[in-house]
């Protein structure tokens, strides 16, 4: 049971922090087509909260149909290559964006979309996915939905200040991404390696014993 | 209970005290207006003939500023180096100036280059306005000004210019967009043949030898004026100046050595035609610590 939770608090703190180390690059990589005015920062935490809100549900959704580690795993993989992908394509598709769209907000909207939709919305299904698990399998002694979300703040509090802070001084903006995008393929793999679901026995819900 | 009551006078007249302080530690110096735009905190503020816009609350260090019964006089040292720049492309009739301000700058090539036709960029509409009401700026006949980034501006017009001024940097806080090899390339694809690009930026801080080696990377000469009575630096850059730093004298002369009230002569002994940097790395879009440079002094 322990494996499980170790896998559980990797997720969650691992992609907590890669979801705002990758929101704090995104200015980045937004600035040179859009400017770097607050409008900016306002397409980059919205659309995030965006991304976010459909992944919760998407989430949420799955983890009662398929109550299992390497469904979310799966997902998880997909969402680490597009992020290996982002450093390839983000100078094209703002570019062409910036050329299609004069306004600024709009125009970083649109890109911020095109390019975080997908990963973001995927990271964002841990919680969910997890708290959805956990309360299925174990109602009484589990993690709590609370633990849940504090584990994977405290990893987004560190992915925050670790990438604003240290990286963006130390490493090319796209060096990191594709570092975080290894480290996502690495931990997914990993996880789907361990075949957690195993160890994860969900009741039957119409046996009340 | 009588002792508790003294205690809270007491401590009623130390605030009091305490209150009243900012009133009288700038004498003179009276608050016009205070807002905030979408990109800064700004202050309007008067002492003596002398009227300041000053961006954020690092009050003494983020401004732009007026002697309102001399308006072309240079108040600070950085607009009179900067003029002084002009020189190594003397005949110029085009510049792009990115960052309004006050609107001294227009106003010093209004009222003593007329021959040049000025093209302001800002990019925050409200510094505008205030440069209209507190600065008396308008835009002169001959000049014309874009509300845009300065990026955005330069990549959308494809317009070249004998000289563009970067003003859009500041003591805390710099558009890192605009301090990168792409911009400067795009910045030498928007000047003729022969043009200049002038920057305004302070020498303390490891973003200064950064740029250096950033315009190095970009430009074939590479000049800098070293202020003396302010930490302020000029970075002059070009493919082919219609002079070098020794020749500045003789260019000088061609303007009587003044424009306006700016002493060329003296301005010029500030300019060196290079300047060594250690350990600098050129910045780029995907390599850009330029903000946490700017905190690390040297």
């Amino acid at each position: 049971m322990s494996i499980v939770y170790a896998v559980f608090i990797l997720l969650l703190v691992w992609f907590g922090a890669a979801v705002m180390s990758l929101e704090i690059l995104s200015s980045n990589l937004m600035s040179p087509y859009f400017g770097g005015s607050i409008y900016i920062w306002g397409s980059i935490i919205s659309s995030f909260m965006v991304h976010f809100s459909v992944g919760y549900v998407l989430g949420g959704w799955l983890s009662r149909r398929f109550p299992k580690i390497s469904v979310l795993a799966a997902f998880l993989v997909v969402c680490s290559l597009w992020v290996l992908m982002i450093p390839l394509i983000y100078q094209p598709v703002c570019e062409f964006i910036s050329e299609q769209i004069v306004d600024v907000r709009l125009g970083s909207l649109a890109a911020m979309n095109a390019i975080f939709l997908v990963p973001i919305s995927i990271m964002a299904m841990v919680s969910p996915y997890i708290i959805g698990i956990t309360t299925a399998w174990q109602r009484q002694s589990g993690l709590t939905a609370g633990m849940v979300l504090f584990i994977s703040t405290v990893g987004s509090f560190v992915g925050t200040n670790a990438t604003a802070f240290y990286l963006i001084s130390l490493f090319p903006v796209s060096r990191i991404i594709t570092g975080v995008g290894i480290i996502c393929l690495a931990v997914s793999l990993l996880v789907l390696l361990l075949r957690i679901d195993r160890r994860i026995r969900i009741p039957d819900p119409n046996n009340c014993t | 209970m009588k002792v508790n009551i003294k205690m809270g006078m007491f401590f009623l007249a130390l605030l009091w005290v305490f209150s009243a302080i900012p009133l009288t530690a700038a004498p003179g110096s009276q608050i016009l207006y205070e807002t905030d735009s979408i990109y800064h905190h700004i202050t309007i503020r008067q002492e003596g003939m002398e009227r300041c816009m000053i961006f954020g609350r690092q009050r003494d260090l983020r401004q732009t500023c007026l002697d309102l019964e001399k308006p072309d006089a240079s108040v600070f040292e950085y607009t009179a180096m900067m003029f002084a720049g002009f020189l190594f492309r003397p005949d110029a009739k085009s510049v792009c100036l990115i960052g309004l301000g006050g609107g001294y700058i227009p106003t010093v090539f209004r009222m003593h280059l007329p021959q040049v036709r000025l093209h302001s960029v800002e990019v925050d509409p409200l510094v505008e306005k205030l440069a209209a009401k507190y600065f008396g700026f308008s835009v002169p006949a001959g000049q014309t000004l874009s509300i845009d980034d300065g990026r955005q501006f330069l990549k959308k017009s494809k317009e070249r210019y004998d000289q563009i001024w970067l003003d859009a940097f500041n003591s805390d806080y710099i558009p890192a967009h605009m301090a990168t090899k792409e911009f400067l390339m795009l910045v030498r694809s928007r000047l003729t043949e022969g043009g200049i690009v002038i920057q305004n930026l302070f020498c303390d801080n490891r973003l200064y030898d950064a740029q250096i080696a950033t315009f190095r990377s970009v430009f074939a000469k590479v000049f800098v004026f070293e202020g003396r009575k302010s930490g302020s630096c000029i970075i002059v850059a070009s493919d082919r100046p219609a002079t070098d730093p020794a020749g500045l004298g003789k260019q000088a002369q061609r303007f009587g050595g003044r424009i306006g009230r700016i002493d060329l002569f003296a301005e010029i002994t500030k300019c060196k035609a290079s300047t060594a940097v250690k350990n600098a790395t050129v910045l780029t879009d995907d390599f850009n610590p330029a903000n946490l440079l700017l905190m690390q002094k040297k």
